[in-house]
This record gives C-alpha cells, sequence and structure tokens, in this order.
C-alpha cells in the first residue's frame, strides 16, 4: 500500500515537472489552407524534432479562415492558398509578412469512370458551362451518358477562389450548376471518389487513381496539371502557396518560416506533392 | 441551488444580448425581409435567412416524425413489456446512443449512410435533408426513449389496477390510460428532443450538401440543402469579427438560440403543470 503511494507520488513529481518544462517552451498555432497544410505539419514535426521548445500546432478551414486568423490575432501563422484580397489587405494594414513557401495546381478533377469513360480534357469555357448549369450531361462531353455531379467548395476556400477567378471571371462568382458544397481538400477528395459522374477542383497533389485530372485548355492545347507544368506557366488554373506571419509573431515563427524556405523546407514541399521555390 | 440558478440565467442572458448586439447591424439593413430571400451570396451582400430556415425544419420535421413513433414504441415495450435484464439492455443502448459525440453520426452519416442513399435511391448524391433527418432521428431518439419511458413508469399502480379490473384489454389500456397519463413526460421529452435536432451543427454539416438554395419544389427532401447550424459552421472561420458577413451569421444564430429558448420553456411548463396536477 505504501509502495503504491511513493509510485503515485513519484508520477505525479515526474508530470508536474514534464508540466514545468512545458511552460518554458512555445505552442504555435499555424491555422488555414489545407492545401498548404500537410507541407507545415510534416515541416512542424521535422521543426519540432530540431527545437524541442518549440511545438506547432496546425488546423485547416481554408484560405479564409487563415487569413481572418491574421486580422483576428488567433493564429502565430497563417496558411493561403490564393493571394490576399484588397478587403482583406486594408484590414491586415501591412501588418502581415507573406512567404510564398511552394507552387501548385488547381485540377480540374473527375471521377474515375467519367475519365474512362473518355473524359480526358475540358477548356475553361466548357468548365464554365457546367459550372454555370448550362452542361449537364457528361454524354455532352464525350463522356458517359450520366448527370454531371457539380461540386462547388465553401467561399472561404482558396481553391475556389482561384478556380472562379480563372474558369468563371471572378473569386466569387456563383456556380448555379452546383449540386453541393465540399469544405476541405480530404471532404473534395472523398466526394469525387465515391461518385461515378462528379467533376471538382483540388490541389494537384491530392490526385488518386479515383480522383483524376484532366487536362484543360482548347485541342490539341490542353495541359495536364502536373509540376512540370505549373513549373513553365503553361497550365492556366496554377497559384502560389503562402504562409503569413503576423511582423510581431515570436521570433520562433519567423524562425519556422526561415525552415520552410531552407533546402531541408522545400524538400518537404516537393515531397508533398508541389513546386518549390527555391 | 438558488445561485446557480442565477448564474445560468445570466449566462443565457448575456449569451442572448450578445447574439443581438451582433446581429443588430443585420436586421437593420436587411429587416424582415430577409426571411422572405432564399439569396445567401456573402459576396454580393445578399443576405436571405428563408434556405437555411426551410432546411433547419425539415430536417427536424423528418427527425421527429421517425424519432416519435420508434421512441415511443421503444419506451412502452421496455417499461410495460419487457422486464430486467431486457429493459437495462434497452436502457442501457439508449443511453449509449446519447453519449456518441455528433461528430461520429456525422462521419458514420457520411461513410454508410450517404453511399448508401445515393445507390438506393439513383440520386446524384446522398447529401440532402433527408440524410440530415434520418441521422438526427438516431441522435434524438434517446431524449424521447427515456423521457417516454420514465412517464410510463410514473403512471402510477392503482391506474393500472383500476383498469385491469375493468377489463380493459391491452390496447385499451396502452390508448387509454398510459399514454395518456404520461403525456405530459412524454411531450417534454419530444419538446427537448426537437431543441436537440434544431441546434445540432456538425452531424448536419457533414451530410446535408451545404447548398444555399430553397428546395424546388419546396418539398423536395432529396435535393442537398442548408440548415441554419450547418451555415454557420461552415462560415464563421472566414467571416471577419464585425463585418455584416458575421452580423448575419450572428442573426442565425440569434433565431436558434430564441426558437430553442422558447421550445425548452414550453417543455419546462408543461412539465410543471403535470406535476401541480
Amino acid at each position: 500500500m505504501k509502495r503504491t503511494h511513493y509510485l503515485i507520488l513519484t508520477l505525479a513529481i515526474l508530470l508536474f515537472g514534464a508540466q514545468a518544462q512545458e511552460v518554458s517552451a512555445i505552442t504555435l498555432h499555424a491555422a488555414g489552407s489545407t492545401t498548404v497544410l500537410p507541407v507545415v505539419s510534416t515541416a512542424a514535426t521535422v521543426y519540432h524534432q530540431q527545437h524541442p521548445d518549440v511545438t506547432i500546432t496546425v488546423s485547416g478551414g481554408g484560405s479564409g479562415v487563415g487569413i481572418a486568423s491574421m486580422i483576428q490575432h488567433t493564429a502565430e501563422i497563417g496558411m493561403a492558398s490564393r493571394e490576399i484580397d484588397e478587403e482583406e489587405a486594408t484590414k491586415l494594414k501591412d501588418k502581415v509578412d507573406v512567404l510564398t513557401i511552394a507552387k501548385d495546381a488547381v485540377a480540374v478533377v473527375v471521377s474515375k469512370a467519367v475519365y474512362v469513360g473518355g473524359v480526358h480534357q475540358l477548356s475553361l469555357k466548357q468548365i464554365a458551362d457546367i459550372y454555370r448549369g448550362k452542361i449537364k450531361n457528361w454524354k455532352a462531353l464525350g463522356g458517359p451518358d450520366a448527370q454531371i455531379f457539380v461540386i462547388d467548395k465553401e467561399a472561404s476556400r482558396g481553391t475556389r477562389h482561384v478556380f472562379a477567378e480563372a474558369v468563371l471571371g471572378d473569386a466569387h462568382a456563383r456556380a448555379a450548376g452546383a449540386s453541393v458544397i465540399s469544405g476541405s481538400n480530404n471532404e473534395e477528395q472523398a466526394l469525387v471518389a465515391h461518385s461515378n459522374q462528379a467533376i471538382g477542383m483540388l490541389s494537384n497533389a491530392w490526385l488518386n487513381d479515383a480522383v483524376r485530372g484532366i487536362a484543360v485548355g482548347e485541342g490539341s492545347k490542353a495541359v495536364l496539371p502536373d509540376i512540370q507544368h505549373v513549373r513553365d506557366g503553361s497550365y492556366p488554373i496554377s497559384r502560389n502557396l503562402h504562409v503569413l506571419l503576423p511582423k510581431n509573431a515570436p521570433d520562433e515563427a519567423r524562425d519556422f518560416g526561415r525552415f520552410l524556405l531552407s533546402k531541408q523546407g522545400q524538400t518537404i514541399v516537393k515531397k508533398s506533392g508541389y513546386l518549390s521555390v527555391r | 441551488m438558488r445561485a446557480s440558478a442565477l448564474i445560468s440565467l445570466i449566462v443565457v442572458m448575456l449569451m442572448l444580448w450578445f447574439l443581438v448586439q451582433q446581429s443588430w447591424p443585420y436586421w437593420q439593413h436587411y429587416g424582415l425581409g430577409s426571411f422572405v430571400s432564399g439569396d445567401w451570396y456573402p459576396y454580393e451582400s445578399l443576405f436571405g435567412l428563408a434556405a437555411a430556415i426551410i432546411g433547419s425544419f425539415w430536417a427536424a420535421l423528418i427527425a421527429l416524425a421517425i424519432a416519435i413513433p420508434t421512441g415511443l414504441a421503444a419506451a412502452v415495450m421496455s417499461s410495460e413489456i419487457l422486464s430486467g435484464p431486457w429493459r437495462n439492455l434497452i436502457r442501457g443502448s439508449m443511453e449509449l446512443l446519447a453519449g456518441i459525440p455528433s461528430v461520429v453520426y456525422g462521419l458514420l452519416g457520411l461513410w454508410l449512410l450517404l453511399p448508401f442513399l445515393q445507390s438506393s435511391l439513383h440520386l446524384l448524391t446522398g447529401h440532402n435533408l433527408l440524410a440530415a433527418g434520418l441521422l438526427l432521428s438516431v441522435m434524438i431518439l434517446p431524449t424521447i426513449m427515456v423521457m417516454a419511458q420514465d412517464a410510463l413508469s410514473e403512471v402510477s399502480a392503482s391506474q393500472r389496477d383500476a383498469a385491469a379490473s375493468l377489463g380493459m384489454g391491452w390496447s385499451a389500456r396502452l390508448w387509454r390510460i398510459l399514454l395518456p397519463q404520461a403525456w405530459p413526460g412524454i411531450r417534454s421529452g419530444i419538446l427537448l428532443a426537437l431543441g436537440r435536432a434544431l441546434g445540432e451543427t456538425m452531424a448536419v454539416m457533414l451530410v446535408v450538401g451545404s447548398m444555399d438554395r430553397i428546395p424546388e419544389p419546396f418539398y423536395n427532401l432529396l435535393s442537398p440543402a442548408q440548415t441554419l447550424t450547418s451555415r454557420i459552421g461552415r462560415e464563421i472561420g472566414e467571416s471577419a469579427f464585425g463585418s455584416m458577413h458575421f452580423s448575419a451569421l450572428m442573426a442565425c444564430g440569434l433565431l436558434l438560440a430564441l426558437v430553442t429558448i422558447a421550445i425548452s420553456l414550453l417543455a419546462h411548463m408543461h412539465t410543471d403543470s403535470a406535476r401541480a396536477t
């Protein structure tokens, strides 16, 4: 009996000690784009191994959330897969540094059955017509005779922003043809994979066998959404991926920013499937 | 006791005050006309509430339509017909159901219910009001069942004896004595369950489709739709504090808060009057 008491006491001291040590360490929070998230999350793990006193927690929400978290000071590190718009810039008042850590392509994705059924490429106009509700069946596009399941994304998502700007001409354009609204890249990926007739928008790093990226463009000029075509600038829906750091961010956050741009950080960018910037 | 009651009253009042204050710019600018419009396009400064109100209404109605009969049947079964271990099993499984976090229901819905609805009804997607209603019905079932069972077990032995000595059959006893006697408690359970159905966010958000569109026709339960809660859940993160978008979302919140408070007051009033009689 006495022995267990000692055990508990020792455990308590150990726990308390560990906690006391934790206080001297710093925890940073990163929030925003789920496209940037895999890079930052992996980098945070590696960075923590090298700097055990710095813990970085990472959560998603979308680029809009990442930028809002900078305006409302709810995170030390913001993630965005689109440029900051004018209204947000006014609210940020130059108090945030934008670090471009990678580039990627916003792929136009279709379900495997649609791809196998014959839809390997679409022009921007055709994609726009699908999202505006003017084309409703894959048959009209050389695919299977099936209604098009049009997946739109939440307005706060960077991917939506970039896609709508390139395809519909306005980042906040309405998509009357949309059948459902999705959120994170994971959710979008699952929706496309579970359907036989879906079209959606997804960062090129999230493509797989069930979720196929199609070439975008007219006729023989259509370009596949891959790293090579992002690098030479020929893919029409590509973008920069950003990490946002408030000007008054803790030194540890700034150092993490430098880490993302370092050789090691950029290797993580490549491994995540994006184009490195250095 | 009195102090804690006072504190909870103050918390509720503060919450309401906050919601009213934050949604005030919205009401001032858009007024009551916003209830009629179904157009919700934050970037075009269009904040119509109709689509989400209709969505919330349908989802809750479907949930009640399923959970009331099944919940009552389970309650009657376990309090009147089964005995001992079986009764405990049903009661225990209901309490287990009530303890499952809503996000788990949402994910189960996403993985099992949506593909099932999609393939069995030949839909473009399983995301729709029916899916939300079905999921909610499972979530509110325990509230209805447990409250109904408690109410049934409180029907006094003398009433039962009287019914038996009059030679009433089982169904007459059930419909003429048991259910009417237990009705105040059952009704409270239903109202509380309704409150939960209206306020549930996470599970609904994952399966309802989040389309800000009034169903066409308005009783089309198989179309993706939006509820007040799923809209708040989807958009609160991006809306800047103090913006009209934020204010409009707070208006959705205020609406929900007022309705659920009214419902739970109603539920308590009934319980109190039932105790008094």
